[in-house]
């Protein structure tokens, strides 16, 4: 019954209209059994004498969000992707083949398998309504647009503007949808249910058509010619190359099947190329990892931080205690988000760097049009800043972002706490020092809690919630909600040295200098873990961006708090006396120009190091396994043993949000599965016998290979 | 009389703020004057702690206008996060606009309409813009009505020859020399009485004149408002008003003082300069009026009962105000009409004053306010009173210097002096005190503040 009322089918005036609305769900999805009800409504218009057909949704805010990933993420086999294919090949294509015209009326997000459908259309309308996005995001899931997409999008808006949204998954607004000729009209939402019958009035004389892209003007003619078409595929290319470094393949396979059937009368034949293409890349891990990071970032969405229920408190002010990188950063974040922020610092120069760091992000945006100067002004007069606690008395969150030290943090804090309300969070922005020792200097314990940013703030997605053995439910909760609020993924973690995400890093910070030790070049061991493990930037820029000095600083701390199992290497001494701080000074292992770009290594840094030029002396494996599989080893122990987070899932999540561990991987623990523990701990045992006891497997990852036992 | 019984409908101010002030078209010429309000309004906000939503509304005084923010106050109120649901309105009094704004909340307050207001002023003199000679508008608009290639290329020639004509009109005329086709300057305009057409300058050379105030007294005035100024500047007192400008978009400045008191300013300096509006006979220089200025100030104003509810503290209450008229080529007196209505409807005695801030124009101005109210003849002729006010006690007149050394953004001054009283009141356990102004028109505007513990 239900089903029957997901999709209905009313009639008025001799047009019909084929009504989306799922019971008993948010959003419209085009799943089995809703496929097989359009099914059944495509068999009832063919032998139907409407004059039109209409596709619309009665959802707001959605027209169709796309197939239904929970399905796709149940299927295993070549063939059941298949049959679900063909099945749905066969539904469009006796939509598309209904004699009366069609039009479809969108007045929402129309993702994936709904864009797919709306291109069977005769005609497309849309809405002028923000919510309204047209576009194929499955390359971000690791497949391809597998619903008649890669084949029929290229025919109606041409091959640059159809390349650009299938190989990079992206959508388009009403605006931009005009302009390609994905809709042939924009109508204001308000009007829309009015004004779309009167559309389809006037196409019904024109009758059915199946749209062309016609190339304007001269360079569009001949890019869109069997000889400009070379060009743009070959250039298209070059940019997947450039953006996935080849790791993920379902761009190129997109890229494969428009190039194969772009212009191919042979519907039937293109879509079973389609097929093909889809099927290669669906099957593979890589799919699956994507599509289970989806699920991981969806059930985010659904967390509270906590157990039980347990209410975030509204926050409408925030406040942020340093405005250098961080604390400038953590404030432009969230007036971006509407939040007001009041900076306090020590001075105005601080405060000034604070202002240009959020001026200088959204001056980008504005540039790039993504702003208008009115929304700029509107977002720069969210920050305000002083050099006293004027404004705190009606503070909701305080944000300590100040330097590096223990005894100021508490001092600070408590300073802070007296004039904010009796009731206010402060949270701090450690990334080394102990949450549970600062919280003493709050006068209400409850009421602190870490949130911990990663740099730069505004592109690094993760924030780890650090709940102190003290810290409230509601002050964890507010910080989790308020973390998504300023459009971050966050995860909770207990606190202990590093956290989680540096905690994991150190070990492969500090296995990459005794790489560097063992004769291996700086370049060739980053350009191992970008280009073939699929890392944003290997250890040693990464090690530069946090800054020598820190790195340095940190590691003997972990050396105090871990014991044995971190090795100080020798070169982080050498390095603490060498005046190479990193990226922030030009000078780390790479150097940097006066705009921070990197310009390479220079050749004096192993001398200055006390080390001889580079012999290279070990394989890329070695050198690969060794950074890897000791961030395994401490997340075994941080998960199993020190609870630290409470799932792998927190591990993987935080991981690929914090250091852009690759996401084709699944994350780190992920990872590992796949390995298998036995697998890994022999490795570590022989390169702890070669290397040193720190690379020696540690207790509960010996426990799950020799109960062959994996991580989820 | 004087100790006026306190009352929940009394009312208070709780806080206030400005910006630094800085003669026009130095470091603040490129601030707009919304974001020199905002500047002010968020630091009001965030000194007194104050939750948006309890604001009943938002009156700023502004005499501008910018053609971008006509309704400056509702920009400027939406910017610092005022709530959607508060209205906003500017109001223009000329050089009182900004104590009109004062004087309006009060009137709110008092009669139970609201409890909360925001009040203050905003001007960038800087941003004043030139306005196009109705010679070239007319072209403007003809080249707006051509329709064909041929009527456009005629009015453009029209326009050439305009422009030609400006040019020869630049050279061969006077600066501010009025002609066809030179841009108007409405900063010049502004600072000309519309019913008498002289400039605020000449009202001051006029009343110079009258009062037979010589060039060395006002002189001598303008040194100690330097001094002053100065003074409180190293005393850290001015910075206690002051909320700094972070100069956008490269932040590479912050202006936190004033941009106008000269440390060691003297009489020689000063004895060098030209007198400008009257080469020969006249006393009145550059060195002893105020400057053009940009710059924002903001009061909170409550309800005694809401305040106390909020759990603001109190610093003053509004004890009385009054707007007088006069001659306008006399406006400079405006103050010596003004005081004694607004001293009566307070119940106060001229001599109860602790402390006046009368803004300074020009020294000549302030100096024929002084001894016009010290005049018996003055004021029963004039002001119709039983005999002289008294003498003001240079001692508590203008302590921490004024518009001479600090600058007068005409749609500012009038929060800008009622803060500096309320301040200052406290400073020195004073009870009553006067904020006065005299206002391009004829007019003057008093308002009486009593502290609160």
């Amino acid at each position: 019954m239900s089903i029957q009322e997901s999709i209905q089918l009313k009639e008025k005036d001799g047009i019909a209209f084929v009504e989306f609305d799922l019971v008993g769900e948010k959003v419209n999805k085009l799943s089995t059994p809703v496929m097989m009800r359009f099914k059944e409504v495509v068999e009832e218009l063919k032998k139907s004498s409407f004059k039109a057909v209409v596709l619309k949704s009665n959802k707001p805010g959605i027209f169709i969000a796309g197939a239904d990933i929970e399905e796709i993420k149940k299927l295993k086999t070549k063939e059941d992707f298949k049959t679900v294919i063909d099945q749905a090949h066969q539904i469009f294509n006796d939509f598309e083949d209904l004699p009366m015209p069609t039009v479809a009326v969108v007045n929402g997000a129309c993702m994936g398998g709904g864009c797919e459908l709306i291109l069977t259309c005769d005609y497309r309308v849309c809405s002028d309504d923000k919510s309204t996005k047209i576009g194929l995001p499955e390359v971000q899931l690791g497949i391809i647009p597998g619903f008649g997409g890669c084949v029929r999008l290229p025919r109606v808006v041409g091959l640059q503007a159809s390349l650009d949204i299938i190989l990079a998954g992206k959508s388009v607004d009403s605006r931009k949808a005009k302009k390609i000729g994905l809709v042939d009209e924009v109508i204001p939402a308000e009007l829309i249910e009015e004004r779309s019958v009167d559309f389809v009035n006037s196409i019904l004389s024109k009758g059915k058509r199946k749209k062309r892209f016609q190339p304007k003007g001269m360079m569009n003619s001949v890019l869109e010619s069997a000889l400009g078409r070379g060009m743009v595929f070959s250039q298209a290319r070059k940019m997947v190359m450039k953006n996935s470094k080849g790791f993920y393949p379902a761009p190129l396979s997109a890229l494969d099947v428009v190039k194969k059937t772009y212009g191919m009368s042979n519907r039937s034949k293109a879509l079973q190329i389609e097929l093909e293409g889809f099927v290669k890349v669906a099957v593979t891990d890589i799919s699956k990892n994507l599509i289970n990071l989806f699920f991981m970032m969806e059930s985010v969405k659904k967390q509270t931080g906590v157990k039980g229920d347990v209410k975030p408190r509204k926050v409408k002010k925030i406040a942020v205690l340093g405005a250098g990188t961080m604390g400038g950063g953590i404030a432009q974040v969230a007036a971006d988000k509407g939040f007001f922020v009041r900076m306090k610092d020590i001075n105005n120069d601080s405060l000034a760097l604070g202002y240009k760091q959020a001026q200088s992000i959204w001056s980008k945006k504005l540039k790039r049009r993504r702003l208008t100067k009115h929304e700029f002004a509107e977002k720069m007069s969210h920050i305000t800043g002083g050099l006293d606690y004027a404004g705190f008395g009606n503070v909701d969150v305080a944000v300590e972002a100040i330097v590096e030290d223990m005894k100021i943090k508490k001092a600070v804090i408590a300073e802070t706490a007296k004039h904010m309300p009796q009731d206010a969070i402060i949270a701090t922005n450690t990334s080394s020092l102990s949450v549970t020792e600062m919280a003493e200097a709050h006068p209400h314990p409850e009421n602190f809690v870490g949130m911990h940013f990663f740099n730069p703030v505004d592109k690094m997605p993760l924030v780890e919630v650090i709940r102190g053995p003290r810290t409230s439910d509601e002050a964890t909760a507010t910080i989790f909600d308020l973390s998504k609020k300023m459009g971050k993924t966050p995860v909770v973690v207990k606190d202990g040295p590093g956290f989680l995400v540096n905690r994991l890093l150190m070990p492969y910070m500090i296995e990459a200098m005794f790489l560097l030790e063992d004769g291996m070049a700086i370049e060739k061991v980053d350009r191992w873990y970008t280009h073939k493990f699929g890392m944003p930037m290997g250890p040693f820029r990464l090690m530069d961006e946090v800054g020598l000095d820190v790195c340095v600083k940190v590691v003997k701390i972990f050396r105090e708090s871990l014991g044995e199992r971190i090795q100080v290497p020798e070169v982080a001494h050498t390095l603490s006396k060498s005046d190479r701080l990193g990226k922030k000074n030009g000078k780390g292992f790479y150097q940097y120009d006066s705009n921070g770009k990197e310009t390479g290594v220079d050749s004096s840094v192993y001398k200055d190091l006390g080390l001889g030029q580079p012999t290279n002396p070990l394989t890329e494996k070695e050198c690969l396994e060794r950074g890897v599989f000791v961030m395994i080893n401490e997340a075994a122990l941080a998960l199993i043993e020190d609870k630290i987070v409470e799932t792998p899932q927190d591990v993987d999540l935080a991981m690929i949000m914090g250091t852009g561990f690759p996401p084709f991987r699944g994350g780190l623990l992920r990872y590992a599965d796949s390995l298998g523990s036995k697998y890994v701990v022999e490795e570590l045992e022989m390169y702890a016998t070669k290397c040193g006891p720190r690379l020696k497997p540690t207790t509960p990852l010996s426990q799950m290979a020799a109960s062959s036992r994996s991580f989820y | 009389m004087s100790n006026a019984n306190k009352s929940d409908r009394d009312v208070v101010l709780v806080e206030g703020v400005r910006t630094p002030f800085a003669k026009a078209g130095t470091k603040l010429k490129d601030v707009h004057p919304a974001e020199l309000g905002r500047t002010a309004l968020q630091e009001l906000i965030a000194r007194s702690n104050l939750d948006t939503e309890v604001v009943d509304e938002v009156i700023i005084g502004n005499t501008g206008n910018p053609s971008d923010a006509v309704n400056i106050s509702r920009v400027v109120a939406l910017r610092s996060g005022i709530p959607l649901k508060t209205p906003a309105f500017s109001v223009h009094r000329n050089c009182a606009s900004a104590m009109e704004s004062i004087t309006l909340g009060y009137e709110k307050i008092k009669s139970g309409t609201s409890d909360v207001i925001v009040a203050g002023g905003t001007e960038s003199m800087s941003q004043l813009p030139l306005l196009m000679p109705p010679a070239i508008v007319e072209i403007f608009g003809k080249l707006g009505a051509a329709r064909t290639t041929g009527q456009r290329l005629s009015v453009l020639g029209q326009l050439l020859k305009a422009d030609l004509k400006q040019i020869v009109e630049m050279v061969t005329t006077s600066p501010f020399a009025q002609t066809p086709h030179k841009p108007r300057i409405s900063v010049m305009e502004g600072l000309t009485d519309p019913f008498k057409g002289i400039n605020m300058g000449q009202t001051a050379e006029i009343l110079a004149k009258e009062f037979g105030i010589s060039r060395e007294e006002q002189d001598r005035f303008a040194v100690r408002s330097h001094a002053r100024a100065v003074a409180a500047q190293k005393s850290g007192r001015m910075a206690e008003e002051i909320t700094p400008v972070f100069l956008a978009p490269k932040f590479k400045e912050v202006v936190s003082e004033d941009i106008g008191p000269r440390d060691g300013q003297s009489m020689e300096q000063l004895a060098k300069l030209k007198p400008f509006f009257d080469k020969k006979y006249g006393t009145i220089t550059a060195g002893n009026s105020c400057p053009i200025t940009d710059g924002a100030a903001m009061v909170l104003l409550m309800s005694r009962e809401k305040a106390k509810a909020l759990g603001h503290k109190l610093v003053a209450r509004i004890r009385s105000y009054a707007f007088a008229g006069l001659e306008p080529e006399r406006m400079g007196l405006g103050p010596a009409y003004s005081t004694p209505i607004a001293l009566k409807r307070a119940g106060l005695d001229f001599k109860e004053l602790g402390l006046v801030e009368l803004n300074e124009a020009f020294a000549a101005q302030v100096i024929a306010c002084e001894k016009a109210l010290n005049s018996d003849e003055f004021c029963k002729e004039k002001l119709g009173l039983s005999g002289k006010l008294g003498e003001i006690d240079p001692e508590i007149l203008n302590v921490n210097g004024g518009a001479i050394a600090l600058g007068h953004p005409v749609g500012t001054t009038g929060t800008r002096i009622v803060l500096t009283l309320m301040k200052e009141m406290q400073k020195r356990n004073v009870q009553f005190g006067l904020a006065t102004l005299c206002i391009g028109g004829g007019q003057g505007g008093s308002v009486i503040l009593e502290r609160e513990d």
